[in-house]
């Protein structure tokens, strides 16, 4: 093993075993990112549907002022609502004014009110409810779907009574077959175009913050704890101190998106039992350049990171810079999201951090374009290059010693 | 090898406008214990820093035997004042770290070690966490870091600083001992009774300039004062310099902020004799 080696897995070595040894950092940058997708897309959905379940089996109190209709009654009580009937208040200017009763609807003594009025062969409602209210809402929902089916009852009636067919009039343009089934996407391809839509920005995000408590402990916090004195005095080069703190700092990193990864996989593997999404299907080509256009973006991120934790006199002035430093990440995130990838010109893979969100996004929907993977590689190579140059001229710096009090 | 261990030819160090050394011209001989006397901000920690190869000087050379010091860093070890322990390690864990960084075998490592650490009284402590230590310990502990390589020179920057008395003695009896050995060592302190009672050599540094340098027999000739501390003052009169706390350049925003914030220092006005 040469010097250099020894000197670099010595150093990213005993950064690791410090880093795994405190608890508190190994749950926010490890735990956590194994366990936030499947909390998201299992346990979240799963909550939701108790919830909603729990909503619909609810009785729910309702008041009916105004004309009676004996139809829509019978689809109020088929909605599981509780009526009771009032006569129309005499000093509203219309149906939705709600005069006195908005003290019954925010007192919350009843969850809605439905007013009817006949005019000839046309009635008139409204639904007067509070929308802060969850049961106020369905209160609403269920009203209105009640209304709908009613409404289409007497249209259809009222068709049949004019000789014609309420199928041919109200739905004379319809689709042939499966809609689903005329897409020349597989199922695979329509799960890579979904998930190129976040997992970029996921991978940005998370690869940029999960790098930052890390990078400032090894350089800012060696300093603040005045352990980066005894450090400088060992038989290796800045250059080699670097790299083995950018080593210890990738892996770290690395281990966080590979779990948050797995966790995002194994949540989507669940979804897709329930297919609600299929699981992608990629080229192992376009999973090996996916693959280097993580780690390139790591390599640059990371060094970058180090550079500027570096450069700071403390490990609350590392905090302040890197902290706003992620907005830098998450609007070229957001900003890539938007930018159609059909006929997209190939400058567009030049500019750092979007050129490697726009591969991403390329590579999950399977296309290997050569002159975009071309310019997105040697772009990113070359600004990976320059973040690990200016960590390089960061770590040199003769005050990082002078400074050390 | 023959002739000194380490020559500093010339040596000055500046940081911006701030002159922290100048000219510097020194031999450092095999098997002495050489005291750095100085107050603070004298220019003592960046003469070690120098010596220990991690500062560049800004003219001058610094040779171990006769190669530049910054490429024979294995050769020397080094506890800084602030002994510089990762808390969330164990002693040994500590000790082994460094010594691997020096190409040292754990078990070689392990045996240098075991022998000081019996001496220090420290053997007990090598495999608990240095988080909960005491200054005492924490000196012990980056000692042993610095002798576990087997170091032609072992450089300590105020080694004593903060020990109770007992600890204190302990380092002095092992520095003693060393010297014994034929070890050399460079000891920085700003106690004059405590290099006067180690080191063979003193050499007193005053505004970044070398005031005195001989055994302390030599110091009181040369002042033709009758003790060690009425020579010290006699050399060192001039007033110290204004510490340039961080050595820091100050980036200009913060700069225009901090003067923003708390405006700029008002100029001195004579008080005239009325008032």
């Amino acid at each position: 093993m040469s010097n250099s080696w020894r000197f670099v897995t010595t150093i990213a070595k005993k950064e690791i075993i410090e880093f795994v040894r405190d608890w508190r950092t190994l749950l926010a940058l490890i735990v956590i990112p194994l366990l936030i997708f499947p909390a998201l897309f299992i346990a979240l959905p799963l909550l939701l549907e108790s919830e909603a379940a729990e909503l619909d089996a609810l009785e729910l109190e309702i008041v009916w002022q105004g004309a009676i209709n004996e139809d829509l009654q019978l689809a109020f009580n088929e909605s599981q609502l509780a009526v009771s009937y009032e006569q129309l208040p005499t000093e509203i200017s219309n149906l939705s004014d709600l005069g006195s009763d908005i003290d019954r609807l925010r007192g919350q003594d009843t969850n809605a009110i439905f007013r009817l009025v006949q005019n000839g062969s046309e009635w008139d409602f409204a639904i007067l409810h509070l929308s802060t209210s969850e049961a106020s809402t369905e209160a609403k929902s269920r009203i209105l779907l009640a209304i709908y089916s009613w409404e289409s009852d007497v249209v259809n009636g009222t068709l049949v009574e004019a000789g014609l067919d309420p199928e041919s009039t109200l739905d004379p343009v319809k689709w042939d077959g499966e809609v689903s089934s005329s897409d020349a996407a597989t199922k695979g391809e329509q799960a890579g175009l979904v998930l190129s839509l976040f997992i970029p920005m996921v991978i940005a995000i998370w690869t940029a913050s999960s790098a930052i408590q890390p990078s400032i402990d090894m350089t800012a916090g060696e300093r603040e704890r005045g352990t980066l004195e005894a450090l400088l005095c060992l038989p290796c080069s800045r250059m080699q101190l670097l790299a083995g703190k950018w080593l210890a700092v990738a892996t770290i990193t690395s281990t966080g998106v590979v779990l948050q990864i797995s966790g995002l996989l194994f949540a989507i593997t669940f979804l897709a039992s329930t297919s609600i999404i299929g699981i992608p299907t990629i080229s192992a080509s376009s999973a090996l350049l996916l693959i280097s256009a993580v780690a390139i973006f790591a390599i640059m991120v990371v060094a970058f990171e180090l550079a500027i934790a570096m450069k700071a006199h403390s490990v609350k002035e590392a905090g302040s810079l890197l902290g706003p430093a992620i907005l830098f990440i998450i609007f070229p995130a957001l900003f890539t999201q938007v930018i159609n990838l059909d006929g997209i010109e190939s400058w567009w893979f030049a500019i750092p951090l979007v050129n490697i969100l726009l591969a991403m996004r390329e590579l999950l929907l399977d296309r290997v374009i050569t002159e975009h993977v071309l310019v997105w590689l040697l772009s990113s190579i070359f600004y990976a290059g320059l973040a690990a140059w200016y960590a390089a001229k960061q770590f040199k710096r003769e005050d990082l010693v002078a400074s050390i009090s | 090898m023959s002739g000194p261990l380490l020559t500093l030819d010339g040596v000055a160090k500046s940081f911006g406008e701030v002159d922290a050394l100048t000219r510097v011209d020194l031999e450092i001989n095999p098997g002495q214990v050489i005291g750095l006397v100085g107050g603070n901000g004298a220019g003592k920690t960046t003469l070690l820093r120098l010596m220990a190869g991690v500062m560049e000087p800004s003219s001058g050379t610094i040779l171990f035997g006769d190669k530049q010091v910054s490429t024979m860093r294995k050769k020397l070890g080094v506890v800084p004042e602030s002994t510089g322990l990762y808390s969330r390690l164990t002693a040994w864990e500590n000790i082994r770290y460094h010594s691997r960084m020096y190409g040292i075998s754990d078990d070689v490592a392990w045996d240098r070690v075991s022998h000081f650490a019996e001496r220090l009284d420290i053997t007990d402590s090598l495999s608990r966490h240095t988080k909960g230590f005491s200054r005492g310990m924490r000196q012990k502990t980056a000692l042993l870091r610095a002798l576990a390589h087997g170091p032609d020179i072992l450089l300590l920057d105020e080694p004593t600083a903060g020990l109770d008395v007992t600890s204190a003695r302990t380092v002095r009896t092992l520095v003693g001992q060393l010297r014994d050995e034929g070890g050399t060592v460079i000891y920085s302190t700003h106690h004059l009774a405590e290099a006067q009672q180690v080191c063979d050599r003193i050499i007193i540094v005053h505004n970044g300039t070398i005031r005195a340098d001989g055994s302390p027999s030599v110091l009181l000739e040369l002042t033709g004062e009758s003790s060690l501390e009425d020579a010290y003052v006699s050399l060192t009169s001039d007033k110290a310099r204004l510490r340039n706390e961080d050595n820091e350049k100050e980036g200009k925003i913060s700069k225009w902020w901090r003067r923003f914030l708390t405006g700029r220092t008002p100029e001195l006005r004579e008080v005239s004799e009325d008032e």
